[in-house]
């Protein structure tokens, strides 16, 4: 997998692509070739969207049935002001975890990339193991890790750097340090694959050209990773954003998120629409977002790293 | 790990099983027809002998599945998971399962058994006449406690909006109880549909929220028991099986009165083998089969028949079995019509976001 630097390229090749479809050149083929990914996208993108997008518009029923209707009042309701503030934080949230992601994974990836060595596989490998496990364990064990009992405040008192226990738990300390540690290898991934490609025979020229360390990795390497960057963030903040499982255990009454609330609709609330709705605006800020990042990105610096190639 | 109790919520599971269900549901119902018939119930809340039993005596097979929250199993049958047979449902669900069309109407004169049920069990307000369902066991809602915290019993709610606690509280994520409590407390019906008293209600769960560590139905038993929280608004089954084994927790009932929750047995509609079905139903009515459950589980058995056959300390346990006095201050929580339905709902989300 190679998202981080394939990425704006592809999209490149798929556009192209594309545009010979629309023209007509490519016609029969292009419907044969594309059956297998239309087939999946279709079934596990498309059609679960539409559904979405169908049920936020049906009303609900008495007791949580769904009454095929149109309406459009589980809109009005969900553009609430009092629903606002938990947007906001959802967004803060993943915004926040994206960014400690970034500064943590970019030094790791750094590293596996250009220090690792032989041991570059066994690293890679240690990094993806926690992922493996349920989350359900990891959320747990957190928990028994961040209790007021627990083995941090355990630590933290017996060194004397505290002297009652701290409150972790039903913090947003709590919440962002469980989002960072579940999606670290959504920024690390993308970011070592990119950092991976880039020829080191570029970074020998700027050495020989006489550049120092600092200027070689501001105006080669950190250009030529942007577009893992870019991957590596976009991978990250969307599921955050999302995200409810670490919220609703780590988390108390302040960190109630977005994700929380559209769960919540389908489980205990058992209102179907008003959750519907809620997703779909989710994903229209989302990826009205990302759309206009990468139009702006098109035209922006990696843009013109990459032509260097 | 402790034990799990039975209303402790494992998200992922619930989640995992909606959908690995589905298809797994019609690889079953292909099997060979033989005599079995599927019984869903709440995690933990059967006795070792009650099945194996019936399966002794009749010859029929029973499949044993649980869940852990209401949400999961209601979620599972709307999504239209089939092929239950019976299910063990509490009293406000069952209003909702009629409306839906997910359960039958139990032919009563089919039941040997019926009459040891209590009579004061036998006309609630959630089904009266029991047409639909009979009652399995019962419980209540009150206050769970770390008495290494807390050493005189906090039995008052207003020891859940106690300062001197902050931080150590939990309350039920459970829109029924959180806010009937809060309507009790405020002196208003708890069964409200006025909006100018839920509002009341909500101000009355805002002031109480910066208190609170979370609000949560799954984790409080242990936290408590860890001392990660001292007090919660809890179940009494969930905390008296967690007492049993961790000492320092304990449970009240306040005295402003409280809400008592009976689980009960419905038929789900388009069940197979109804006739067995049916003798399983008059299998758990039998007295010492109810005695069984009840003495295992450690919740209080509706089945009159079946008290003498408690054990002695159960039933003098005052925190199963209440005082007469206390019993007149527990309401059976009336099921909501769909706008109050609705308005509670909406009111209880402004609580949780803001």
């Amino acid at each position: 997998m190679t998202p981080g630097k394939a990425a704006p390229r592809s999209f490149g090749r798929i556009d192209a692509f594309l545009s010979s479809v629309v023209s007509g050149r490519l016609k029969g083929a292009s419907h044969v070739l594309l059956a297998p990914s239309s087939l999946v996208l279709g079934l596990f993108l498309i059609l679960p969207v539409v559904l979405i997008l169908a049920i936020s518009f049906t009303k609900r029923g008495p007791y949580g049935s769904l009454v095929w209707s149109f309406t459009t009042s589980n809109y009005l309701q969900a553009l609430r002001p009092a629903y606002f503030p938990v947007l906001a934080r959802s967004f803060l949230f993943a915004g926040v975890t994206t960014l400690l992601c970034l500064a943590i994974a970019y030094p790791l990836a750094y590293a596996l990339s250009f220090f690792a060595g032989g041991f570059r596989g066994a690293l890679i490998l240690m990094l993806m193991v926690p992922f493996w496990n349920s989350c359900l364990v990891a959320i747990y064990s957190w928990m028994i890790l961040l209790g007021r009992e627990g083995l941090l405040n355990g630590l933290l008192l017996r060194l004397g750097l505290i002297q009652a226990p701290v409150q972790f738990l039903g913090t947003s300390f709590a919440v962002i340090l469980g989002l960072v540690y579940f999606y670290l290898p959504f920024m690390v991934l993308p970011l070592y694959a990119c950092l991976e490609k880039i020829p080191r025979s570029l970074i020998d020229a700027s050495k020989d050209l006489g550049a120092g360390v600092a200027t070689t990795f501001l105006k080669v390497t950190l250009p030529l990773s942007l577009p893992g960057v870019f991957a590596g963030c976009i991978l990250t903040f969307v599921p955050c954003v999302g995200d409810f499982l670490t919220a609703d255990f780590l988390g108390g009454t302040k960190t109630y998120l977005i994700g929380n609330l559209i769960a919540n609709q389908f489980l205990a609330a058992q209102d179907w629409p008003f959750g519907g709705a809620m997703a779909a605006i989710l994903i229209v800020i989302l990826s009205t977002g990302i759309f206009a990042y990468l139009r702006l990105e098109s035209g922006g610096p990696e843009a013109d790293a990459l032509k260097v190639r | 790990m402790a034990q799990l109790t039975r209303r402790r919520f494992v998200q992922l599971a619930a989640f995992a099983a909606v959908g690995g269900y589905a298809a797994l549901e019609t690889a079953c119902s292909r099997g060979p027809k033989q005599k079995t018939i599927r019984f869903f119930n709440w995690f933990n809340y059967i006795g070792k002998e009650t099945l194996p039993r019936f399966e002794r005596e009749t010859g029929v097979k029973v499949t044993y599945e649980v869940y852990s929250t209401e949400d999961e199993m209601f979620a599972k049958l709307k999504a239209g998971v089939r092929g239950y047979d019976l299910l063990v449902a509490t009293d406000f669900m069952i209003p909702r399962l009629k409306m839906l069309d997910l359960i039958e109407p139990i032919p009563q004169n089919l039941l040997q058994n019926l009459d040891n049920i209590d009579a004061r069990f036998r006309d609630p307000i959630y089904d009266p006449g029991l047409q639909y369902s009979i009652p399995y066991l019962w419980g209540t809602t009150g206050i769970g406690y770390n008495t290494a915290k807390i050493s005189k019993p906090p039995d008052t709610w207003w020891a859940l909006w106690d300062e001197k606690y902050k931080g150590r509280i939990t309350m039920l994520d459970a829109m029924r109880d959180a806010m009937a409590v809060s309507l009790l407390m405020l002196g208003l019906p708890y069964d409200s549909k006025n909006p100018a008293h839920l509002a009341k209600a909500k101000d009355l769960l805002l002031k109480q929220k910066p208190l609170l560590k979370q609000y949560t139905t799954s984790g409080y038993v242990d936290d408590l028991a860890s001392g990660e929280i001292w007090i919660a608004q809890g179940w009494n089954g969930d905390v008296l099986q967690a007492a049993r084994e961790k000492k320092q927790i304990d449970y009240v009932i306040p005295k402003e009165g409280s809400f008592i929750y009976v689980d009960s047995v419905v038929l789900l509609k388009g069940a197979a083998r109804k006739q067995h079905v049916l003798e399983l139903v008059d299998h758990l009515l039998k007295p010492d089969v109810a005695a069984e459950i009840s003495n295992t589980v450690r919740y209080a058995s509706p089945n009159a028949k079946a008290l003498p056959l408690l054990d002695k300390e159960l039933t003098a346990d005052r925190r199963v079995f209440p005082t007469p006095e206390m019993q007149k201050k527990l309401h059976l929580q009336t099921p909501l019509d769909p706008e109050a339905d609705e308005l509670w709902n909406q009111t209880w989300q402004d609580v949780k976001v803001l």
